[in-house]
């Protein structure tokens, strides 16, 4: 779990140990790195809107 | 010809007050944070750029393959690239921050003092000064023998106007801007405003100048032939000037309404008609009448124009559509339509000899 989390941050910022990727890529449940993508993109969405309208408000 | 000629002219002129290699500091207080800012991120751009293009130059010259240097060959180093990824994110959101701010304060028009509506139209501003009654249209007044070539420039070659916008300091004017036509943008650098005036569209920005003076600025949305002859002029004044100038606006204002029930004389309105056509008219139509057909058809010597005034008029009044010629009812008021009409009926040698009337325009314009 911990690792298919690290792995979406890793993609996020885009630096990944190659080492880290060809693992992710011999795993047999793809469907937990597209889950947990699509959930830590939505954090950052919701992120950058808290942080507009933080940026709106002060 | 003399419309090729108008043409070269513009695509070679530099306007002679010309604006300096760096944008301007500006009399307004938003105008000097936008300055600031602008600086802070021009310095923080040529540290980085000295520091980055520093260590290439360094390495190449270091490490020259004359000197007998090899690569080094490996695949990835996580840390350097998460830093290299960092460092830059930081750096953005420092810059960010400032530049936030800023936006925040040139988009909140709130609080006016007082509103100014600018409308753009081909080729000229109107200005209307909201529930005051004051409205005007600020045309090119650069003499056209400047502008082919026959007298030297002056020192505000094409940045001069006849009527200019005029402004109280240290109090909050809100503009409200939209166009006519097509796409206008009103820019002035000094008052650090570059808004769009969009048709259909109201945008708003403000300012609230410091410094009374003279501020000069252009179109700066590619909008047509004249685009480059319809500058902005501001004029800023004290608070007691401008209510001077204010009142005196309002009374001239309240005497050309009081003007249009009244019977007007050919004299009066051919000399009111010149003038109003000089300045709106003459730039498709040419002052002396001749137009630059096909796209603008000449006024003297135009038979159907002398033999039918009620057609003249739907023209002037409501334009023609699919052409260039816009509806000028809702543009001049009924004395300057009259006058124009009036003008353009009798002047170059055209022998129509009738007179119309301020009221008869009026309604027309009703209806």
């Amino acid at each position: 779990m911990w690792r298919v989390i690290k792995s979406v941050l890793a993609a996020l910022i885009g630096v990944q140990k190659n080492q880290q990727r060809e693992e992710d890529f011999s795993s047999d449940k793809p469907l937990a790195f597209v889950i947990a993508a699509i959930f830590v993109a939505l954090l950052f969405v919701l992120l950058l809107i808290g942080v507009a309208l933080l940026a709106a408000k002060v | 010809m003399r419309s090729l000629k108008h043409w070269s002219v513009v695509s070679f002129l530099v306007p002679t007050a010309s604006y300096a290699w760096n944008m301007p500091v500006g009399v307004t207080d938003v105008s000097g944070d936008i300055y600031r800012l602008h600086m802070t991120i021009f310095w923080i751009c040529v540290a980085i750029g000295l520091l980055v293009f520093g260590a290439m130059f360094y390495s190449l010259f270091r490490y020259r393959h004359a000197k007998g240097a090899k690569a080094a060959h490996f695949h990835e180093n996580t840390l350097v690239e998460v830093l290299w990824t960092a460092i830059p994110v930081l750096i953005l959101i420092a810059m960010a921050v400032p530049a936030t701010a800023t936006l925040k304060q040139m988009y909140n028009p709130s609080d006016a003092d007082l509103d100014v509506m600018i409308t753009g139209q081909q080729w000229r501003w109107r200005y209307e000064y909201m529930g005051e009654n004051v409205a005007f249209i600020s045309s090119l007044s650069t003499p056209q023998v400047q502008i082919n070539g026959e007298e030297a420039r002056g020192e505000t070659y094409l940045l001069d106007v006849d009527n200019p916008l005029v402004l109280p300091v240290n109090r909050k004017v809100r503009f409200l801007m939209t166009s006519d036509d097509v796409i206008h943008s009103w820019w002035v650098p000094e008052l650090a405003v570059k808004q769009d005036a969009v048709p259909g569209f109201i945008n708003e920005n403000w300012v609230r100048i410091n410094e009374p003076g003279i501020y000069r600025g252009q179109c700066a949305e590619l909008c047509g032939m004249d685009h480059g002859f319809m500058p902005v002029v501001v004029h800023a004044m004290e608070q007691e000037a401008f209510d001077k100038w204010f009142a005196e606006r309002k009374a001239a204002a309240e005497k050309e309404i009081s003007g249009i029930d009244r019977d007007w004389k050919l004299a009066e309105l051919m000399e009111r008609g010149q003038a109003t056509y000089e300045a709106i008219c003459a730039s498709c139509h040419q002052p002396d009448g001749g137009g630059s057909p096909p796209a603008f058809p000449a006024l003297a010597g135009n038979e159907q124009l002398i033999a039918d005034q009620a057609w003249h008029l739907d023209r002037v009044l409501n334009g023609v559509s699919g052409a260039a010629m816009p509806a000028f009812r809702n543009t001049l008021n009924p004395v300057e339509l009259a006058a124009v009409v009036t003008y353009t009926r009798n002047a170059w040698g055209n022998d129509a000899g009738d007179v119309v009337q301020p009221l008869t325009v009026q309604e027309l314009i009703a209806q």
